[in-house]
């Protein structure tokens, strides 16, 4: 399958390199591939469930503001900037990070932890674009995000939820599934707390089953006055949905069907019940989970507010990995903890740090990765990458590579100009072995 | 079913006309431009051009029939006013026996206000889907004001263009601003998307390279970039806080530079970089247009580059820009351009109908850039007014029939809101508005049901938020309660007894026809298994809300 799907992105290209993703697949239905009645969807699923036997997940942990690495994973204390912070020692010797996160420390044996981060791209928007998709935002191609990359690479076709899901609203511009189209958009969940919008039907689901066989039974009365192609995708879309509302999978994001003493081990907060929510997902079959945290934006009181926000992040952070581990989920769901970059190393007047892309950190546990370990570091002052430094194109192959994507797998632009799922870049090489 | 069209008729009324059998070999991007004539003989022309181009030649080429009243009349609101006509003039647009009514209900179309409305929904989601970042959304609103201004005044479309190009001021006010606005002043990005949107050409590719298919080469892209180095962007404050955005020329070389204060502001010329040494400042670039050659000197102020461009890139004898318009217009018209995607056309890429299309954009250049002549002109042609078919294979001929297609967000929450009784104008005030911004339903349907408009048609796909959101969204659920009177489905069953009359009327709210046999049917035998007649209609409007028909166009 995978030798047609690629001699297939061959054909589709026609004299002039340009081809649509229909054309694409009724070149597949004319080499006799199928009994041409697949449409994309379909074909992208044959090429998913081969790669869903690996059973990989990835839950994406997004710091919007960009976290201090001095308060979080990098503490610089005896130097003058690391302020105020302390170190603490972890459950790996030789690992010290800082004192506001004494949870995750005890859990640094699954971390890896990248002190050598480096890009170039200092404004929220554009780093929020460039950590999510390796690129930065040009108006002649919609880079895909991350989580659109992985859904559309591997869709569990057995689960009956998005395979792509956002909890929260500290999303902006961290892209969507661009050109792979709104199938591979991320299912927005605004609360943990809450149902997605308009899962729920409004009547009974008697009634609602009457009302779409009603539905079907006018779609077919009507006849072909749209095209036949737009009826079956617009069908099976409505396939998709109300199995989809009706499954009892749906259950997942009802977070009152945990064990209190579960929820009480995430913390019962709005982070700790977006780490829940993303186990949940993931145990059900969803892809890709990207739960946010935000407010990192410390341009001043630095110290006390990094305080309280790793005050949220600690223990959901610490636990989903204990609860990944006990569950046996750990060792195929990647566990992805960043922001858009660092805060700078100088201390500000108002007691803030400011945008700092040259030297910050990631963290990454589970999928395969080899935790209790730290990749590269800093100078005594934090301000430059001492050791390997780590583009976000080294850290998007390394994700990858984790989740067993082929990183050099090619999209076609909608005006037919390749694009790389990684343009460039190397894995981590000490993160897999 | 599709009827096979007598070709001969066309061929006998191109003969008549006068028409060379054999295309004036024109060179890329040059106009063979004649007198002006009108509009009638203009579409017939563009009929008998096709069919001498396409049909002629293909024995393949089954040409659908000219379709029906009730059809003609939902595509032509759809498409100039975003709406649907209502059960009345249904009614009486398709008794009225006059033969020229088609031509007539045109003329009334693009009178209504709501023409502009709905074209320059259509622009600000060309220029914003784009954007590089969400700030840029600050523009919306302005840019939808200033664009339904000029569309209904038909102010030609170079001087729209050239507004655009020219564009300095506050984002919040001045809708012009919005393509620079949208990158952020970025010079490469600016150049990229003039040239996409003005031009149908996609010369961004030679920004790293040498062009692969089309002529242009890298250092082409970066001096027509160099247009664009002082055009910038900074934050503007009221009582110390950040309250929006404006486009500025900055002539000035800058003293020290703030990261994220402002944006474009680097240096006051441009510069290629060197590909071999990314980290040195590259070669100094002298502005020049790459589709005439024509160039500046550096040192210009920013005011100059850009209106000179602004003149250049509008000229008549260019070509590219009257194309890009009409391959466009006719692409959302017709279903499909003559060039696909629509806006890259480039030098070396195909067109389907070359000699129709010089023939349309040699007609608009010639009369000054007459935007409701061309849709007057287009919706005039038989090749318009055919029936629909899905988008054909790329093995059979194009234009055979008008391509149905999915109606854009703005389309779709019209149509919905008619179709559930509401009053647009009273839900549209509905919601917060922040810095002149209203994130009423429209914006959240909108971020549901959007789309890229430059996006090939036939690649726009539903999704399951869409489906969620026309299932069980408040939205159509609220509304959709038949045993009060107090919304319009309970009046309507209230008013009327008659089972039929209810299963017509919401047909035609909702599709703007009536329904077939087999629908009205289904839909009594429906009532009577249901029993409650309230719950039954309600089932109804809902069904046909959620159908394929109601989010596209025939």
């Amino acid at each position: 399958m995978n030798w047609n799907l690629q001699h297939q992105v061959n054909v589709a290209l026609n004299r002039e390199g340009v081809i649509g993703r229909r054309d694409f697949v009724r070149g597949i239905s004319a080499a006799a591939l199928a009994a041409g009645s697949l449409n994309w969807t379909d074909v992208v699923s044959l090429r998913a469930d081969e790669l869903r036997r690996e059973g990989m997940a990835c839950i994406l942990l997004w710091m919007q503001g960009g976290p201090s690495q001095f308060e979080t994973l990098d503490p610089k204390p005896g130097h003058s900037n690391g302020g105020e912070t302390k170190a603490i020692s972890t459950s790996v010797s030789g690992i010290k990070i800082s004192d506001n996160l004494p949870k995750l420390a005890a859990q640094a044996d699954r971390l890896a932890i990248v002190r050598s981060m480096t890009t170039k791209e200092g404004n929220h928007q554009r780093a929020t674009y460039l950590l999510h998709t390796s690129y930065v935002p040009t108006a002649s191609v919609h880079y895909p995000t991350l989580g659109s990359v992985v859904s559309q690479q591997f869709k569990n076709s057995a689960c009956e939820l998005p395979s792509f899901v956002r909890i929260g609203r500290n999303f902006a511009n961290a892209s969507n599934g661009g050109l792979l189209g709104t199938e591979y958009d991320a299912f927005v969940v605004q609360s943990a707390e809450r149902m997605p919008d308009n899962v729920s039907p409004t009547t009974s689901t008697e009634r609602y089953q009457r009302r779409l066989d009603l539905l079907g039974r006018l779609e077919t009365a009507g006849g072909a006055s749209t095209g036949s192609g737009q009826a079956h995708d617009h069908q099976k879309l409505y396939e998709h949905a109300s199995r989809m509302v009706l499954s009892p999978q749906m259950q997942a994001f009802d977070l009152s069907k945990e064990p209190d003493k579960v929820r009480e081990a995430y913390g019962k907060t709005e982070f700790g019940n977006a780490c829940l929510l993303a186990r949940r997902l993931v145990e059900a079959g969803v892809t890709f989970v990207e739960a946010s945290l935000g407010n990192w934006d410390t341009h001043d009181r630095n110290f006390e507010r990094v305080r309280t926000l790793c005050g949220q992040l600690d223990q959901p952070f610490a636990h989903l990995l204990t609860d990944l581990e006990q569950r046996g989920m750990l060792e195929r769901t990647l566990v992805v903890w960043m922001g858009e970059f660092g805060r700078t190393p100088k201390i500000n007047l108002r007691g803030g740090r400011d945008h700092y892309p040259r030297a910050f950190n990631v963290a990454l546990a589970g999928g395969g990765v080899r935790g209790g370990q730290v990749i590269g570091g800093t100078d005594a002052g934090g301000e430059n990458v001492t050791g390997e430094p780590i583009t976000e194109k080294d850290l998007f192959q390394s994700v990858y590579k984790s989740l067993k994507i082929d990183a050099r797998h090619e999209f076609m632009s909608p005006i037919g100009r390749p694009i790389k799922i990684v343009d460039g870049g190397q894995p981590i090489a000490s993160l897999f072995s | 079913m599709r009827t096979k069209y007598l070709l001969t008729t066309l061929v006998a009324f191109g003969t008549a006309l006068g028409l060379a059998t054999s295309a004036g070999a024109a060179t890329p991007g040059t106009i063979v431009s004649e007198a002006p004539q009108p509009t009638k003989s203009a579409a017939a022309q563009v009929d008998a051009l096709l069919a001498q181009e396409i049909f002629l030649n293909d024995s393949t080429a089954e040409l659908a029939p000219v379709t029906g009243d009730e059809v003609f009349l939902r595509r032509v609101s759809l498409d100039l006013v975003g709406e649907l006509p209502t059960p009345a003039e249904i009614t009486v647009f398709v008794l009225d026996p006059a033969t020229d009514k088609r031509a007539r209900l045109v003329e009334r179309l693009l009178a209504d206000s709501r023409f502009g409305r709905n074209w320059a929904r259509y622009w600000r989601d060309v220029i914003l889907y784009r954007r590089v970042e969400d700030r840029a959304l600050l523009v919306s609103q302005a840019l939808e004001s200033y664009l339904t201004d000029e569309f209904n005044k038909n102010t030609s479309w170079d001087k729209i263009a050239q507004a655009f190009v020219e564009a300095t001021g506050d984002a919040i006010q001045t809708g012009q601003t919005a393509i620079i606005l949208a990158q952020m002043a970025d010079a490469n990005d600016v150049a990229a998307e003039t040239a996409r949107i003005f031009l149908g050409i996609q010369i961004q590719c030679a920004q790293c390279h040498d062009h692969p298919t089309d002529r242009w080469k890298r250092e082409q892209f970066h001096e027509f970039a160099a247009f664009f180095p002082r055009a910038s962007v900074r934050p503007t404050f009221k009582n110390g806080q950040v309250r929006g955005v404006e486009v500025v020329s900055f002539d000035v070389e800058p003293r020290y530079r703030r990261p994220n204060m402002m944006f474009g502001r680097g240096a006051l010329e441009h510069y290629m970089p060197d590909l071999k040494d990314p980290s040195s400042k590259g070669k100094l670039m002298t502005p020049a247009f790459f589709a005439t050659g024509r160039k500046l000197k550096t040192g210009v102020p920013d005011k100059q580059r850009r209106t000179t461009l602004a003149d250049w890139m509008t000229a008549r004898e260019d070509g590219w820009f009257a194309k890009a318009f009409v391959n466009r217009i006719w692409a959302e018209l017709v279903g499909e351009g003559f060039y696909e995607p629509v806006d890259d056309m480039g030098p070396d890429r195909a067109c389907t109908a070359p000699q129709t299309m010089q023939y349309l954009a040699g007609e608009f250049a010639a009369r000054q850039y007459d935007v409701k002549w061309l849709y007057r002109t287009i919706l005039a042609t038989t090749t318009y007014q055919r029936e629909s078919r899905p988008k054909h294979n790329m093995d059979e001929p194009a234009f055979t029939a008008n391509c149905a297609q999915r109606l854009r967000g703005d389309q779709i929450f019209n149509v919905l809101s008619a179709a559930l009784g509401l009053d647009l104008q009273s839900i549209e005030g509905r919601g917060p508005q922040y810095l002149g911004m209203r994130f009423g339903p429209r914006f959240q349907f909108n971020s549901v049901f959007g789309y890229d408009p430059s996006d090939r048609r036939d690649e726009v796909t539903g999704s399951i938020p869409q489906a969620l959101a026309l299932m069980n969204g408040q939205f159509v659920n609220r509304t959709l309660v038949g045993k009060t009177s107090g919304t319009p489905l309970g009046k309507l069953l209230a008013n009327t007894k008659d089972n039929e009359a209810v299963t017509v009327e919401l047909y035609l709210r909702c599709l703007a026809r009536e329904p077939n046999n087999d629908e009205l049917k289904t839909c009594l035998e429906h009532v009577r298994t249901v029993g409650s007649r309230s719950e039954a209609f309600e089932d109804i409007l809902w069904a046909l809300v959620n159908r394929t028909e109601f989010l596209h166009r025939n």
